[in-house]
C-alpha cells in the first residue's frame, strides 16, 4: 500500500472518530473553563495531528492514548456534578481582587499579579477608574469579572419605567419561504392566520425568506427582492392612536353638550377611556 | 354633521377597539399583557353600552336624524 494511501485512510478515520470524540465532550469543553478542560482540548487535537501523520505510531498506542484523554475529562466532569470538594479541587477557585471598593494586595500577589496587568484587564472591561468598581474577581478560567457600584453602572429598562411591559422570545414562522408549522404552534396560530397577515401585507409566501411574530403576535418579514419596501406593523400604534382620538371625542361632546345628564355620561366616560388609555400604553408603544 | 351622527362615528370607533383589544388579547404571549388586554376590552364594553344608550336618547330627542 502506497503511503499517501494509508496516510489518507488514517486521517479520515481519526478526523471521524474526533468527530465522535468531540460530541461525547460536549458544549462545556468548548467553553473552556478550567485550565484542565483547556489543556485537554489542545492536547487530543495534538495526538490526532500525530497519528494521522506520524505513520511511526502505531494505531493502538494512539487510539489508547486518545481514549484516555478523552474519556478521563468526562469521567472528571461526571464526578464533579455530584460532589463539591472534588469539583472545588478539578476546577478551581475564583480570587475576589477588589472587594467594597478596595483592592486586596495579598490576592493579588498570591496569583501573581501585577497592577499593570489589573488595570490592563480592567480596562478590557471598560473600566479605566478603579474608583467606579465595587467588586472584582479573577474566575478559574483566567477572566476578571467586574460589579460596578450602583451610581456607575448602566441605565436598565427597569429603572426608568418600574414595571415594563414582559417580552417573550420571537418565533420564526417562515424559512426560505417554507412555513415551519411547530413554531405557529407554539404561539397558538395556524396556516390560516398566517396567509391573512400576509395577504394584509400584499406578499405571497414564496416570496418571503424570513417571517417572524413577536410576542403580540406581530408579523414582520424580511422577502428576497430587497427593493420591495415592507410597512412595520402598525397595528398596535393606530389601536393607541384610536383610543386617544376617542377620548379626545368624548370629552369634546362633554363640552358641546347643554344637557347636564349628557355631560355628566360623556365626562364619566372620557376618564375610564383616559384611565384606559394609560393602562395599555405601555404595551402598545413599541 | 349632526351630534347623533359624531356620536356614532365615536361608537363605531370604539368597536373597533374593542376588536383590537380583543385580538390583542388572545395573541399576547405573556399572561400579565393578555390580562391588561381582556380588563381594557371589558372596559371598552361598559363605555360601548353607554354611548349607545346615549345615542338611543339624541334619536329620540332628534328623530328627523334617526337612522343617519
Amino acid at each position: 500500500m502506497p503511503i499517501w494511501l494509508e496516510t489518507a485512510i488514517r486521517s479520515i478515520c481519526i478526523l471521524i472518530g474526533l468527530f465522535v470524540i468531540t460530541r461525547i465532550l460536549g458544549k462545556k469543553q468548548l467553553s473552556k473553563l478550567s485550565f484542565f478542560e483547556y489543556i485537554v482540548g489542545i492536547t487530543v487535537g495534538d495526538i490526532a495531528g500525530t497519528m494521522s501523520v506520524d505513520l511511526g505510531i502505531s494505531l493502538q498506542e494512539g487510539i489508547t492514548s486518545i481514549l484516555i484523554w478523552s474519556l478521563f475529562p468526562v469521567a472528571v466532569a461526571r464526578l464533579s456534578l455530584r460532589n463539591k470538594k472534588f469539583r472545588d479541587f478539578v476546577e478551581g477557585n475564583s480570587t475576589v481582587f477588589i472587594k467594597n471598593g478596595k483592592i486586596l494586595e495579598e490576592n493579588l500577589k498570591r496569583e501573581k499579579y501585577t497592577v499593570d496587568e489589573l488595570l490592563e484587564q480592567l480596562r478590557k472591561k471598560d473600566v479605566f477608574r478603579v474608583a467606579d468598581v465595587e467588586f472584582a474577581v479573577l474566575e478559574p478560567n483566567g477572566d476578571l469579572n467586574v460589579l460596578l457600584k450602583r451610581e456607575k453602572q448602566p441605565l436598565t429598562v427597569g429603572d426608568v419605567f418600574p414595571n415594563p411591559p414582559r417580552e417573550k422570545e420571537p418565533q420564526t414562522v417562515i424559512m426560505d419561504g417554507m412555513i415551519l408549522d411547530e413554531p405557529l404552534a407554539t404561539m397558538g396560530l395556524g396556516r390560516g392566520w398566517l396567509k391573512e397577515q400576509l395577504d394584509k401585507q400584499g406578499v405571497a409566501i414564496e416570496n418571503v425568506f424570513l417571517a417572524q411574530v413577536d410576542s403580540y403576535g406581530q408579523l414582520t418579514i424580511d422577502l428576497y427582492d430587497d427593493k420591495i419596501q415592507i410597512a412595520e406593523p402598525q397595528e398596535k400604534k393606530l389601536l393607541l392612536a384610536a383610543m386617544k382620538k376617542v377620548q379626545a371625542d368624548l370629552e369634546l361632546y362633554a363640552l358641546q353638550t347643554n344637557s347636564e345628564e349628557a355631560k355628566a355620561l360623556y365626562e364619566r366616560n372620557a376618564a375610564k377611556m383616559a384611565e384606559l388609555v394609560q393602562k395599555v400604553e405601555p404595551l402598545l408603544r413599541n | 354633521m349632526t351630534v347623533a351622527s359624531q356620536v356614532k362615528q365615536t361608537l363605531a370607533s370604539l368597536k373597533g377597539i374593542h376588536a383590537g383589544l380583543q385580538q390583542l388579547a388572545l395573541t399576547s404571549q405573556d399572561e400579565t399583557a393578555q390580562r391588561t388586554f381582556h380588563e381594557a376590552m371589558l372596559a371598552t364594553e361598559e363605555i360601548i353600552a353607554d354611548i349607545k344608550d346615549r345615542i338611543g336618547r339624541l334619536e329620540f330627542e332628534e328623530p328627523q336624524y334617526h337612522g343617519k
